[in-house]
């Protein structure tokens, strides 16, 4: 019995696609309803992001609750630079109050590379401590070793970097956060299929499913901006001279295509079992990523 | 060792205004290796509060200078008493600990901290300190083949590395290696992967009340057989 | 109640390291070596320095003929120099001689004060009596010489050719002992030394030297045309030209043999071939020496003897044997042994024979005589078997140096002193200790390699003519960069506060020479054998626990600073601007030393040993003390040390920092290291003494616009 309708959707064999959204910086969140609004029916799951790049923003949790009342399938994602153990199961607890099953276990991005320099830096878990502590309050406890007055159930995921420069150490990782009882991983931006493959070649021993991350880049300025300062990305030379050939104001466009051809090799030659896409800012662009990519738009 | 640095000299100059008499105490251990508060830095202080004051007309402190072997141990301490009753206070370059043992020990005295103590680190190369330690109370460096995760993980996580890595550098200082690489190379010399593919579980962050106490010696009762 | 912490000495704690009276230093080996144990290492630094007259002061405190050692000396020194385990030993007697030429020499020798009774006769004026009479006489004795010859000077006189050593210059040391009161007899030669007694002597000093040539003892060596060395040499000193012909033989291998060859050429001869049984390593004339002869045309046949001589036909026809070598003999070289049926003629027009000469002591003398002809002494009292009656100099070692006779008359001048006060002779035990050990290969590597400097010498062509001094002094610059080749055996530094040291390391790390090192119970040492005394570690030493053996300025860095603040309050100077000046090179005698002149108004210069001994705490002092602008001033890749610029530079970066912290414009601090040859840092001072000026006037405005 599924935990959540992505569960379900995970356990079938079908080309799972979701996406993420990005909060506002504070408490209007009009913006934020319109993009749910935008691709609840498109996508398989919407992850509403933690902070990302460790940026204060509107929490994940109160991000899926709006996505769960607009009728989508919301993954939370959870990350442990913020809270510590008391306050991540506290969170947990509430969320599947609410309905919410889908959880994404992170480590978190560090303090330092966020707009609150000095702000103090919890990771009192670790993103396979945090997979670990679900299976725990699932089982009906805490960690803390006390009995719960009603047990959460979740489906969870966490992320993999099939593309980092030394993997060897990645890989470990990745196994350990499977015995840990990850159902899915997304990863993070998938720019070079030949590494996809590779990891796959490994990653398909283990009754997990992968979704590749796909970023959409607006340009070649923005590219060489996320290399230097977003951390688990680096854009190839070739993606950002692409990019700097588009025409002058095209370069969305050419960030749409280069996604979507990603995209459609994927899903042709099954490479993995989904797609994660990032359209970091630009949500409203995804579903022309989804049908430049012939991707169904009945996934809920 | 106790790595600290010297405090901005405006910051020294804004904690003394108040005071007149003004004795500044070097520490010739952990400070004196660290460059920040030894006999010479004692006297390159004194020489410029001395400028800093001439030069800008303002200010009318009396300096004095003395560096004892540690501040640490009330014992040398104990060296200055009887004969701080001229002073009105006394800028410490020891570390923290220092200044507290001095404030405790002389409680009539305002004790200024000249120096900000950092952390526990190791000399790279004269004139270069990096942190080490972070006296977790839990050392796991036996997991890691000898490179900590708590101090140089930027995030002090147990089970492997971020993906934040690249080119083996750390996402938020582009100086420091990422410790889950050099601990993987590490092990993989030492044939001992499989501690880093066990699981880790949640830390004890009970071993870090503060402040902390170590008791080494035992209750014992005297002229009682225990036997 | 106990004393305050302000009573400590001003408000500042007891610094320990600033007595300067602290000496820790070693005898360098040089020192060692010499048998007048001259101060070497200092007279050496102040030629480096270019302190001509005070390298003179310590010369001549240490030695009371030094313009002959610097001419004639064969440099045991030189021999024991530590540099030669880097490249070449430091040119010492070159130096020397600089020192006196370039040093204001005076001619002026106050007469000595008699406060003594007893009168003491010297019997002979070589180097050994004239020091014997100069020391007796500084002690007060009425002292008398009796020299047999005209003149004074021994061997000085009559044996060393004057292209090695002119008479001016012995006649002007010669000239000291009479400014002295020393009574000098000429053309007297002493037959009896009772007869001196007679006369109210109370103690002689038998001096006669060795100049009665050794015969060869082979046939035919009383002919015509065969003289002895000695005489030779003697003759052509006095004046004389002995006639040679065109072939001349020289049979013998000391220094006697090689000057009576180079004689012979400047007299006229065409051909002059020396001829010596043993070969060239063996020879023990000055090395330096041969090289010259060599230069100039004499040739050398080794491993050669003449068994027979013939007169015939107005010409020597000197038959002569090849020798091979076989064992070593008695004085530790190998024997020469003939060869069989090796046997050659020759024509010579004259033959030299200088195979060694011995002292020829009157039997009246009566003192007892030993090997070699030579008078029997106690070797620590310097007395013969007669009571009263002490020798020294070549008449009791034999054919010996300049420097061991000088030193011989030293010691016989305290000596009898000793017997004529009735002291125990005690021998005098040196309380420091000697600098033995080599250089570490590690050590040696880190040193940079250059040459050794020779003095100029006139071309072979221009000196085998006459007998003008072959040897020229040095110029100034050279004469300073081969003195600072010097790697100051002893002074070096050390850890004298061990209470203090905190085995940082940081010495350990700093040095460039890999001296400091820790030792198996963990403790710094810092080898003294080791270290170059560059002063980088002390300057470093984050607990000030390190010093420098002895202390090498004349004033501290601090009380420099303090004279010239109160010099320069008298003057009210409007803009003073410092400069910590290395005297080394550049600025000790090279194209800075216009400073010291104080070219620029208000600019008042603080000499250092080198810039790396310049602390950031005098840089600040300065500026306390109303200087508007501070510079340093070194000698970049010139100077004797490494690293010297990039510690300077890093305390410039420092002291810059607390000035901007100050509200002080950092450029007020400068540092002048010249690296190229083409850079002008008269100029580049020039711009920086503008440059402190408008700061001046621009602090006055913002002072007025405040007021």
């Amino acid at each position: 019995m599924a935990n959540s309708l992505f569960e379900e959707k995970i356990n079938s064999n079908g080309f799972l696609v979701t996406t993420e959204i990005g909060p506002p910086k504070g408490a209007d969140v009009s913006e934020m309803v319109h993009h749910i609004d935008l691709l609840r029916d498109k996508v398989d799951a919407i992850n509403v992001t933690d902070h990302q790049s460790s940026v204060m923003r509107f929490p994940s949790l109160g991000g899926c609750l709006l996505v769960k009342e607009r009728g989508g399938e919301p993954i939370l994602q959870m990350t442990c630079r913020d809270r510590n153990r008391l306050a991540l199961q506290a969170d947990l607890l509430m969320a599947y109050s609410r309905g919410i099953g889908n959880v994404l276990c992170l480590t978190g991005d560090s303090i330092d590379v966020g707009d609150h320099k000095e702000a103090k830096p919890v990771f009192d878990a670790d993103s396979v401590q945090l997979l670990k502590m679900i299976k725990t309050l699932e089982s009906g406890t805490d960690v803390g070793g006390n009995d719960l007055k009603g047990a959460p159930e979740f489906c969870v995921g966490a992320t993999v970097h099939p593309e980092a420069d030394f993997i060897e150490p990645q890989l470990v990782k990745f196994e350990k956060k499977v015995t840990a009882g990850a159902q899915f991983f997304q990863t993070q931006g998938i720019f070079d299929l030949a590494s996809l493959r590779r990891f796959m070649q490994y990653a398909s021993q283990f009754d997990v499913k992968i979704l590749a991350g796909i970023i959409v880049l607006a340009s070649a300025g923005m590219a060489r901006y996320m290399n230097k300062n977003v951390p688990g990305i680096t854009v190839p030379q070739a993606v950002i001279d692409e990019l700097a050939g588009a025409e002058k104001g095209k370069g969305l466009q050419k960030g749409i295509e280069i996604a979507a051809r990603s995209i459609k090799t994927i899903s042709d030659e099954n490479l993995c079992h989904g797609v994660h896409i990032m359209a970091v800012g630009n949500e409203g662009i995804v579903p022309d990523i989804l049908d430049a990519a012939g991707l169904d738009a009945v996934h809920s | 060792m106790i790595v600290a640095e010297q405090k901005p000299l405006e910051e020294i100059r804004r904690m003394i205004t108040p005071y007149n008499r003004v004795l500044i105490l070097g520490c010739g251990t952990c400070m004196t290796v660290c460059d920040a508060g030894g006999e010479r830095e004692v006297s390159f202080l004194h020489n410029a509060l001395r400028l800093a004051q001439v030069k800008s007309g303002t200010g009318n402190h009396t300096f004095s200078e003395y560096t004892l072997k540690r501040q640490c141990d009330t014992e040398f301490l104990d060296l200055l008493a009887g004969r701080t009753y001229d002073l009105d206070a006394i800028l410490s370059l020891g570390c923290g600990i220092g200044v507290q043992t001095i404030a405790e020990r002389f409680p009539g005295l305002p004790a200024l901290p000249g120096v900000n103590t950092s952390f526990m680190g190791v000399t790279k190369e004269s004139g270069v300190w990096d942190e080490r330690c972070a006296a977790c109370g839990d050392c796991r460096l036996e997991e890691t083949a000898g490179i900590c995760p708590i101090t140089r993980c930027t995030k002090g996580i147990l089970n492997g590395p971020c993906a934040g890595t690249k080119n083996g550098k750390c996402e938020a200082n582009q100086d420091m290696d990422c410790a889950w690489i050099l601990i993987y190379k590490r092990l993989e010399q030492l044939q001992q992967l499989e501690k880093m593919r066990r699981y880790y579980p949640l830390r004890n962050f009970g071993t870090i009340p503060r402040p902390k106490r170590i008791v080494s010696k035992a209750v014992t009762a005297i002229g009682v057989n225990d036997g | 109640m106990d004393s305050a912490i302000t009573d400590n000495n001003q408000g500042y704690q007891v610094d320990r390291t600033e007595k300067p009276s602290l000496n820790h230093s070693l005898m360098p080996p040089c020192q060692v070596a010499c048998p007048l144990h001259m101060e070497i290492r200092e007279y050496i630094d102040l030629v480096a320095q270019g302190r001509t007259m005070e390298a003179l002061q310590v010369i001549r405190s240490g030695n009371p003929f030094p313009s002959i050692c610097a001419y004639v000396c064969t440099h045991p020194c030189e021999d024991a120099c530590r540099r030669s385990q880097i490249d070449k030993p430091i040119a010492i007697r070159a130096s020397k001689r600089f020192a006196l030429e370039f040093g204001g020499d005076r001619m002026i020798q106050a007469e000595a004060e008699t406060t003594q009774q007893e009168r003491v006769a010297i019997v002979g004026s070589g180097p050994a009596g004239m020091a014997c009479a100069h020391y007796l006489r500084k002690l007060g004795y009425p002292v008398a010489i009796f020299e047999a010859h005209s003149e004074l000077g021994g061997m000085l006189r009559v044996g060393i050719p004057q292209y090695r050593l002119p008479r001016e210059v012995l006649d002007t040391e010669v000239q000291r002992l009479t400014q002295m009161g020393v009574e000098i007899m000429t053309n007297t030669r002493v037959v009896s030394l009772d007869l001196l007694f007679d006369m109210g002597y109370k103690a002689i000093f038998v001096t006669i030297g060795a100049h009665q040539s050794l015969r060869m003892g082979i046939e035919g060596e009383q002919s015509t045309g065969v003289i002895d060395g000695a005489t030779f040499l003697r003759e052509v000193n006095l004046g004389l030209k002995p006639s040679l012909g065109e072939k001349v033989a020289v049979v013998g291998g000391g220094n006697v043999a090689i000057d009576a060859a180079r004689t012979a050429l400047r007299l006229g001869a065409d051909r002059v071939n020396v001829l010596y049984r043993r070969s060239r390593a063996e020879m023990p004339a000055d090395h330096t020496e041969v090289e010259q002869a060599l230069e100039e045309g004499v040739e050398i046949m080794f491993l050669v003897t003449p068994t027979r001589i013939e007169r015939r036909n107005g010409r020597l026809s000197v038959t002569c044997i090849r020798m091979e070598l076989g064992d070593a003999d008695d004085s530790g070289r190998r024997q020469p042994i003939p060869v069989e049926n090796s046997e050659f003629d020759e024509e010579f027009d004259t033959l030299i024979a200088a195979i060694g000469q011995v002292p020829q002591t009157p039997g009246d003398f009566r003192v007892g005589i030993g090997r070699g002809s030579t008078i029997e002494v106690d070797p620590v009292t310097l007395t013969t078997n007669r009571p009263g009656v002490f020798a020294g100099g070549d008449a009791v070692t034999g054919p010996a140096t300049v420097v061991h006779a000088l030193a011989a008359g030293k010691l016989a001048a305290s000596r009898i002193d000793d017997y004529l006060r009735h002291r125990y002779p005690l021998t005098r035990e040196e309380t420091r200790g000697n600098l033995t050990g080599d250089l570490l290969p590690e050590t040696v590597d880190m040193i940079r390699k250059v040459g050794r400097l020779e003095p100029p010498v006139l071309s072979p062509e221009a000196r085998a003519v006459d007998f003008k001094p072959v040897e020229l002094v040095y110029d100034w610059e050279t004469a300073t960069n081969e003195a600072r080749r010097c790697l100051r055996c002893g002074v070096g530094a050390e850890i004298l506060f061990q209470d203090k040291c905190a085995t940082c390391l940081t010495c350990l790390r700093v040095c460039h020479y890999h001296v400091p090192y820790l030792d198996a119970s963990g403790t710094i040492q810092i080898p003294v054998d080791q270290c170059q005394a560059c002063g980088i570690c002390v300057a470093e030493c984050p607990a000030k626990a390190i010093t420098l053996r002895k202390p090498y300025d004349r004033r501290h860095i601090t009380e420099e600073l303090d004279h010239i603040f109160k010099s320069a309050a008298e003057s009210k100077l409007e803009t003073l601007i410092i400069g910590f000046c290395c005297q080394y090179g550049l600025f000790g005698t090279g194209t800075l030393a216009s400073l010291w002149r104080g070219a620029k108004a208000g600019v008042w210069v603080v000499p250092v040993l080198c810039m790396a001994k310049v602390e950031g705490d005098h840089l600040l002092r300065a500026f306390e003390m109303g200087a508007e602008g501070v510079f340093i001033a070194g000698c970049g890749e010139q100077c004797a040390r490494e690293n010297t610029e990039f510690w300077v530079r890093q305390r410039v970066e420092k002291v810059r920092k607390t000035l901007a912290q100050i509200g002080l414009e950092p450029e007020r601090l400068q540092a002048f290291v010249p690296g190229a040859v083409d850079e002008d840092p008269a100029g580049e001072l020039d711009k920086f003494v503008e440059k402190v000026g408008g700061f001046y006037l621009a602090s006055l405005v913002t002072q007025e616009v405040k007021s």
